[in-house]
């Protein structure tokens, strides 16, 4: 512990920092690019973690489909099954939040100190690893998921509706659990061991996102969970609309807590790191 | 003798290590039931929608998926740490720290494999165990001596299968420093949570014969159902030793072509 780094009050929350746009988005973006061309010599690696993570929803996927063999369960048929795993593994990739592991161990590591001296808000970094990280993965998991979609033959009927409503519903599963990771990744400023929480929450993801099952065919008290729980709307919920699997009803519900646990994730993010930042004392020389 | 008092020493060293973080025994508590938790509400999700797929039940698939937590407990106890810390991230040949580790009197693969225990697996171990009793009550099986003892060889086969493998993926870290063998088969393993017979064809091929995640699982359980024959079990032990063979062969061969990490 030496010394404390106390940011200037303009830099301390992203966004806040009125005075140079300018700069800072041509900065934020030569973060961006640099960042990118790193991962990108290690593509290997990163494709080895996308393979990790394609793992359990194609184990989903099989299962369920063998499950429904020539006929259906609960209405979904075999192609349904696989058309739905398919978008689920490309939206899971889409969204996964790397950074609510990464910023962590910077804070707990004493990184953090070079985010805060920098003369841009610290989530550029964040972002620019979102960024770097979506372009490498998708290259592993695009190609992957198309060869498998050759293979296995799924049905998906998508209707205007559905493929119209399905941007937005995917752009906010993005930020949900973007600023949801972020702000429990935030609570290492408080203790070192905040990550345990991640494990909780990634079982919670696995539970209640879609992965398990499809939300309809959750058992009951699992269902009332995930329809009110932040985390289907992280990864299961944009799936759902893209199947068709949604009455009007249904969907407008989901968007409308969709948005209200957005409006919860973006709050307490501000919130954790205007307090947290505050108490951060560097770690290192 | 001399590498049982040795296999001592290292549990003794390891446990006190770990000793020393007591925050760690809550958090590993906490990964253990999540682990448990999502396993099993894996299995009851899918059986809450369909009676029974391709001949397995729920009780069936439980007693699987304790089979599979048990074994997922027993390489945590001392063959993935001891294998992760030479072929893993920032392993030993990556660093070149593996220099050190040839130095010593004993024989390398023992050394490489036996090094690291992590005593908190056990509560893994504990959970897994009751997984597999409660299915075993759940269907009703009359556990004659006859069973228990082919369970405990097929386990001890699937055990050294998956050692074997371990050991094969990290020595191919030898050839190419830098790729994470280890985790390809991580990813392979979850699959040995279900049944083979859920899988396609091809798969089922896949992960009965080529990368015999399947056979790890499967053979057990059907053992302490009174489902396996004999030939069966004796093939799982005998592709157990050979697959131990060749791990160890292509280890010792990987050896060779370590040249350190120095520039």
């Amino acid at each position: 512990m030496r010394g404390t780094v106390q940011p200037a009050p303009g830099r301390s929350f992203p966004g806040a920092d009125h005075k140079a746009p300018a700069v800072n988005l041509r900065g934020g973006w030569a973060l961006i690019k640099s960042t990118w061309a790193m991962w990108i010599q290690h593509r290997g690696f990163f494709f080895l973690l996308a393979f990790g993570w394609m793992i359990p929803p194609l184990i989903y996927m099989f299962v369920w489909s063998t499950a429904a063999g020539g006929d259906t369960v609960s209405g979904i048929t075999r192609g349904e099954f696989v058309a739905y795993y398919l978008v689920l593994i490309l939206v899971n990739q889409l969204t996964y939040s790397q950074a609510n592991w990464t910023v962590g161990d910077v804070i707990r590591s004493g990184d953090m100190n070079t985010w805060l001296l920098r003369p841009l808000p610290p989530i550029y970094n964040t972002l620019s690893t979102e960024v770097a990280g979506k372009v490498v993965y998708m290259a592993f998991v695009i190609p992957v998921t198309a060869v498998l979609a050759l293979v296995l033959r799924p049905e998906l009927h998508v209707t205007p509706r559905d493929g119209l409503v399905f941007l937005p519903t995917l752009v906010m599963a993005w930020a949900l659990r973007f600023f949801w990771g972020y702000w429990l990744a935030l609570l290492a400023f408080w203790a070192t061991r905040a990550d345990a929480l991640l494990a909780l929450q990634d079982a919670l993801v696995f539970l209640l996102a879609g992965q398990v099952a499809p939300t309809a065919l959750l058992p009951d008290p699992m269902r009332s969970a995930a329809t009110i729980l932040p985390f289907r709307y992280m990864v299961g919920f944009p799936v759902e609309v893209l199947s068709g699997q949604l009455s009007s009803a249904e969907l407008w519900v989901g968007f409308a807590f969709q948005a209200a646990w957005l409006a919860v994730a973006v709050a307490l993010f501000v919130f954790v790191w205007r307090t947290g930042v505050r108490r951060y004392s560097a770690v290192g020389g | 003798m001399a590498y049982l008092r040795l296999i001592r020493r290292f549990a003794v060293a390891s446990t006190q290590n770990e000793l020393a973080y007591r925050a760690n025994f809550w958090i590993s508590l906490l990964h253990s039931a999540l682990n448990l938790g999502t396993g099993v509400l894996g299995v009851a999700v899918l059986f809450g929608q369909v009676e029974m797929v391709r001949g397995w039940d729920f009780p069936a698939a439980l007693a699987l998926l304790g089979v599979y937590l048990i074994l997922g407990a027993l390489r945590e106890l001392f063959i993935g740490p001891s294998l992760e810390s030479l072929a893993g991230m920032d392993g030993e040949i990556w660093t070149g720290t593996f220099d050190f580790t040839l130095l010593h009197p004993v024989d390398v693969q023992f050394l490489a494999s036996f090094r690291y225990w992590r005593p908190l697996a056990l509560i893994d171990l504990a959970l897994g165990l009751g997984v597999l009793g409660t299915a075993t009550v759940q269907l009703g099986h009359t556990l004659t001596l006859e069973r228990v003892a082919a369970f405990l060889i097929a386990l001890g086969a699937a055990v050294t299968i998956l050692y074997a493998i371990l050991l094969a993926f990290s020595a191919l870290v030898l050839w190419s420093p830098g790729f994470l063998f280890t985790w390809v088969f991580n990813g392979l393993f979850q699959m040995a949570r279900y049944p083979v017979a859920l899988y396609p064809g091809w798969l089922r091929l896949v992960l009965t014969w080529v990368v015999p995640v399947g056979m790890m699982t499967t053979v057990p359980a059907q053992a302490l159902a009174g489902e396996l024959t004999l030939p069966m079990l004796m093939g799982s032990v005998g592709l157990a030793a050979a697959l131990f063979a060749g791990a160890s062969s292509l280890f010792r061969l990987g050896l060779r072509r370590y040249a350190s990490a120095s520039s």
